[in-house]
């Protein structure tokens, strides 16, 4: 590693630990911080795009950096909502963290700059239709999926909860605590399934560029959503991940959504994780659908319904 | 035609066109002594790669006649007697009569083991320097086989799948499972256990495509002693072939959802 890049990557994490103790940004303009931060790197500094060669990291055998063990997964509230969860104030007092700690000093959605999923008209009407279903869910499909105890999907799963990465050098493996779901990912450089088999989590296949590992997943289903708040997509969805150590304990993750049917233009969230548990900690089984019941919220919808009790789902303070 | 058993024959008659069909000699006898496995990096038997069961035992472990969209069996119980206790003999029998609504697997909840291993959906195994991850087709179910010489979590705990602490004895990789409820059956037939289930599994490569899975049941609470299956698992062995998804309750999730 030259010291050119060692200089960058200084800078960097010097900006990052700045931007982390700095007030929180909230909303449109946070993401060109982070942005910054990823050019202030520079190519082969450790933006990802570079393939460069990290000195510091753990390695396994084979010589790749060692992403093993247990980590937090995304930030805060993402999985509710990826436009919101990460930094309005509303979202942090759900989960009970003043917006100074919510642990990013950007938003989720890091490009296009807005920090917003750049829907189709149809699109965004549809989802607006979702935002009122499911405070009076009729059916099934108006409650998010993963209140199902569906699959998550991809990049979802991983701002769900807890993660545990396995490497073997012939696979990657990505445990959820969520459910017990699971993720095989191939580094063999075999070619995706045949395009009829449609899956919830889709088909994973992974390749290291440098220190960065690439998983680039299609095979997508429907029916998962992006988060609680009805972010949908379609079976056209291609996404690619990017998996980086920042350090031994800091994992960066970057996903790349492209679904012409669904939005405008590909684009990207991307948070940091970090590890979790200590010596010895290990996931417990998560049976989510053996305890699951929707029976009654359906009922409930469906009474208010027949009321002519329709409204949109909403963080906005009653007592304001 | 009863509504669970088509899927399963339509399965088992797939993939018995796929799986690498065995001499008797090496399925049944599998003699592991005269099979030196290959090894991972650091030095275990490499029993990698994507298995699955040839037989009827997701109907019954035990022999049992064919009867509508179930094909015959020769049972896997070693011996075909499995020791109930008066009692439980008795609520087999009303488990067996009420099967085609009482199998907890009709609701799609995780099958627990053994019965995960024999049901006809491929599983992988994935081995690393400290644990063995077992990850199912069927529900996603998946199993951590911890191979650091930990020791079960204090309990009890009642989990589905239960807990799982491995070793090596010799080629044979044996695997101590406790910490289960008592919401499980063991085939659609009815036979079952409680939540003092203590189950040991040993898998033992005796081929390069075959392995021999023996089961040993011990459950104070409802057998009068410890018994034994036994059967063969094959190496799926399409070109390509990986785990995909049978996500269960997802395809008839509004008939499963009105009754929770």
């Amino acid at each position: 590693m030259s010291r050119r890049c060692i200089r960058a990557a200084v800078a960097a994490a010097t900006f990052v630990a700045m931007a982390w103790l700095a007030p929180q940004p909230v909303g449109p303009g946070a993401a060109g911080q982070f942005l910054a931060v990823v050019e202030a790197a520079g190519p082969g500094g450790g933006s990802g795009a570079g393939g460069g060669q990290e000195a510091d990291l753990p390695r396994t055998a084979d010589g790749h950096p060692d992403m093993q063990g247990y980590w937090d997964g995304g930030p805060g509230n993402a999985s509710h909502s990826i436009e919101d969860g990460c930094c309005d104030p509303i979202h942090a007092r759900m989960q009970s963290r003043g917006p100074d700690r919510l642990g990013l000093p950007f938003q989720l959605i890091i490009d296009p700059p807005d920090g917003r999923i750049p829907y189709r008209q149809w699109a965004a009407d549809k989802r607006v239709e979702f935002l009122f279903d499911m405070e009076t869910p009729t059916e099934l499909s108006h409650i998010d999926p993963e209140d199902r105890c569906l699959l998550n999907g991809v990049p979802r799963s991983n701002y769900r909860g807890d993660i545990e990465i396995r490497q073997n050098g012939s696979h990657v493996v990505m445990l959820y605590e969520w459910a017990h779901a699971y993720r095989v990912v191939p580094m063999d450089g075999r070619p995706h399934i045949g395009a009829d088999i449609a899956l919830f989590n889709g088909d994973s296949r992974g390749r290291w560029e440098g220190d960065t590992l690439v998983v680039d997943v299609t095979n997508f289903n429907d029916v998962p959503w992006l988060d609680s708040h009805g972010s949908f997509y379609s079976e056209q969805l291609h996404v690619v991940e990017r998996w980086r150590l920042l350090d031994a304990d800091t994992l960066r993750y970057e996903a790349t959504i492209e679904d012409p049917a669904v939005f405008t233009q590909p684009w990207t969230l991307a948070f940091d994780m970090g590890r979790v548990g200590g010596e010895g900690y290990e996931f417990f089984e998560e049976a989510c659908w053996e305890g699951v019941t929707n029976r009654r919220r359906l009922a409930a919808g469906r009474i208010a319904v027949a009321n002519g009790e329709r409204f949109m789902h909403t963080h906005e303070d009653p007592q304001q | 035609m009863s509504k669970w058993s088509m899927p399963a024959v339509v399965a088992a008659v797939c993939i018995s066109l796929f799986v690498a069909l065995p001499s008797a000699a090496q399925a049944q006898s599998g003699s592991a002594a005269d099979y030196d496995p290959p090894r991972t990096p650091d030095g275990q038997p490499d029993l990698q790669g994507i298995w699955q069961a040839l037989n009827t035992a997701a109907w019954d472990i035990q022999d049992h006649r064919p009867s509508a969209g179930v094909p015959a069996g020769q049972g896997v119980v070693d011996g075909n007697e499995i020791p109930y206790q008066p009692w439980a003999l008795a609520q087999k029998q009303e488990n067996y009569e009420n099967r085609s609504t009482a199998d907890p697997n009709l609701q799609c909840y995780l099958p627990g083991v053994p019965r995960i291993t024999y049901m006809p959906y491929p599983f992988q195994i994935l081995q690393f320097s400290d644990r063995i991850l077992i990850l199912y087709e069927y529900v996603h179910a998946s199993r951590t086989v911890y191979m650091d010489g930990s020791r079960h979590p204090e309990g009890h705990i009642d989990f589905w799948m239960g807990d799982s602490r491995g070793r090596w004895e010799g080629d044979t990789l044996v695997v101590d499972v406790i910490h289960f409820n008592d919401r499980t059956w063991f085939d659609r037939a009815g036979n079952f256990h409680s939540a003092a289930l203590h189950v040991v599994e040993r898998y033992t490569p005796t081929g390069p495509d075959h392995l021999r899975y023996e089961v040993t049941i011990e459950d104070p609470e409802v057998f009068t002693r410890p018994w034994t299956m036994s059967m063969p698992l094959y190496r799926r062995q399409e070109a390509g072939v990986q785990l995909l998804e049978y996500e269960c309750y997802a395809y008839s999730e509004e008939e499963l959802a009105a009754d929770k």
